[in-house]
């Protein structure tokens, strides 16, 4: 027996949401979602509204087509990513006791403009194409002993081997935190992703647990600078003032919740993919310089992230009226899988005349570190194809997948013959 | 030919510095760091795939005058 996934309850449907733009969605828990994501995305293509209103989940807006993502994402005034208002937040916290644990805030990816800006120039250089390219040598050298360790083996479970160690490894190289603090990161990335969604108070005592593990060094570099991110950070200036301890916190626990198990859904998602596709795999190989362009398309073929946003203010966004505070999910698996824009959407084709996607999103808050999950994702493939034959699913295992604001690979069984 | 791009829309995708490192220089953040570029000739191609990768649709290609 599988477990069978419960929906989250259904909420009232709201005055100004019509029958028409009302789809039922669990974008959590709904079976064939599960099942095969990517798949679902297509039905809801083909068979919901473009713009629709779920009841689950509290009940929200989904924006499934491109165009209604490319618009939203890049109008910040309406499509506010302060899901909670960063008002209504420093009030919160302004009634804490001055000696309460600190709390740590994932600026500015919950920020708007302008305050958005004053948190993310700080650290734009630091992950800008040509910083991240100089790191292009180390992550290879990771991404090889982790794939030289189940070479031999003719088979593994991939997202445990190497999908979730690679980022890990990869973000305390470049914070500059510990070797040792691996297994501690690797397993508060675990603990991130096996999380049920809704308990605010656990997901905030997770963060604490994220910020505590790199404490030390954060201290440790104030005094003793080296050459790593922990360390600029200390001689940077957030909107003319000096950086804190708190900021240097803050920047770790986004740099955490969003470029780890995102950077290890996207390799799942593409390994999956590739062991789909023997013949893509042998073209790969025999012309390696064909890899970037498909790291790309499989970017947009599995776009995985689900970005949420709060109404602003009363708008009729694409013919359907929105009430402010309404939330609304960036769908971005949609958009990327629109077959307006995109025809044959659901073909992997190398070369889609060049045409891009938005799998790091549109607008301002496009992924920061999108330049480095690239160069990640680019060098994983590359070594990936030159140290292991042909790869395929195991038969008897098949993929499980989880749903939410990432769509995730949980278990992914490789076999190969050596 | 000339490159114009609307330098304010530019979220630093840098997919056009991916196309060509020479025609689309980038600043010290991984932003665009000219407004308009006279594309030298022999690089026409390059400018028109530079300007169709960027997701944002900020960069537009003027051609010469017949």
């Amino acid at each position: 027996m599988t477990e069978a996934a419960t929906l989250t309850e259904a909420v009232p449907t709201p005055g100004h949401v019509t029958d028409a733009v009302f789809y039922d969605f669990d974008m959590f828990f709904d079976p064939a979602y599960l099942a095969d994501p990517h798949k679902r995305v297509q039905d809801l293509l083909d068979n919901a509204p473009p713009v629709f209103w779920t009841p689950r989940n509290g009940g929200h807006w989904m924006l499934v087509s491109h165009s209604a993502n490319f618009e939203a994402a890049r109008d910040t005034e309406t499509f506010s990513s302060e899901v909670i208002p960063h008002a209504q937040i420093e009030a919160i916290l302004a009634q804490l006791p001055a000696d309460s644990p600190p709390i740590p805030r994932a600026y500015p990816i919950n920020l708007d403009p302008p305050l958005h800006g004053k948190y993310r120039q700080p650290v734009q250089g630091v992950f800008s194409p040509k910083a991240i390219n100089k790191l292009k040598e180390s992550i290879r050298k990771l991404a090889g002993e982790l794939l030289d360790e189940i070479a031999g083996e003719g088979v593994c479970e991939f997202m445990s081997t190497v999908a979730q160690p690679l980022p890990v490894q990869v973000f305390l190289k470049l914070l500059g935190l510990p070797v040792e603090k691996f297994q501690t990161y690797s397993a508060l990335v675990k603990a991130h992703l096996s999380a049920a969604s809704g308990d605010s108070g656990a997901a905030l005592a997770r963060l604490q647990d994220v910020a505590n593990a790199m404490r030390d060094t954060i201290l440790a570099r104030r005094d003793d600078p080296r050459d790593d991110l922990i360390s600029l950070l200390w001689s940077v200036e957030i909107d003319g003032q000096p950086t804190t301890q708190q900021d240097i916190e803050n920047y770790g626990v986004l740099m955490f919740i969003a470029g780890l198990d995102t950077v290890m859904q996207g390799i799942g998602h593409g390994v999956r993919h590739l062991a789909l596709n023997p013949e893509l795999q042998d073209e790969l190989r025999a012309d390696p310089a064909l890899i970037g362009d498909a790291t790309e398309e499989l970017l947009r073929r599995y776009t995985f992230t689900v970005p949420p946003r709060r109404l602003n203010k009363d708008i009729v966004f694409e013919g359907v009226q929105m009430k402010k505070d309404d939330r609304a999910m960036l769908f971005l698996p949609g958009a990327d899988l629109d077959p307006r824009e995109f025809p044959d959407s659901a073909r992997f084709e190398l070369n889609r005349g060049g045409k891009p996607h938005i799998a790091f999103n549109a607008g301002p808050h496009r992924c920061l570190g999108s330049h480095l999950a690239r160069v990640e994702l680019n060098i994983l493939y590359e070594e990936l194809l030159a140290r292991l034959p042909r790869f395929r699913l195991d038969p008897d295992r098949p993929v499980k997948f989880s749903g939410g604001h990432i769509i995730g690979v949980q278990e992914l069984h490789l076999l190969w013959d050596n | 030919m000339k490159i114009r791009i609307d330098k304010a829309g530019c979220v630093g995708n840098a997919r056009c510095w991916a196309v060509s490192e020479s025609l689309f220089p980038l600043d010290d953040d991984g932003y665009i760091l000219v407004e308009e570029i006279d594309v030298p000739p022999g690089m026409e191609a390059q400018a028109r795939r530079g300007a169709r990768a960027c997701p944002e649709r900020v960069i537009e290609i003027i051609e010469d005058d017949a």
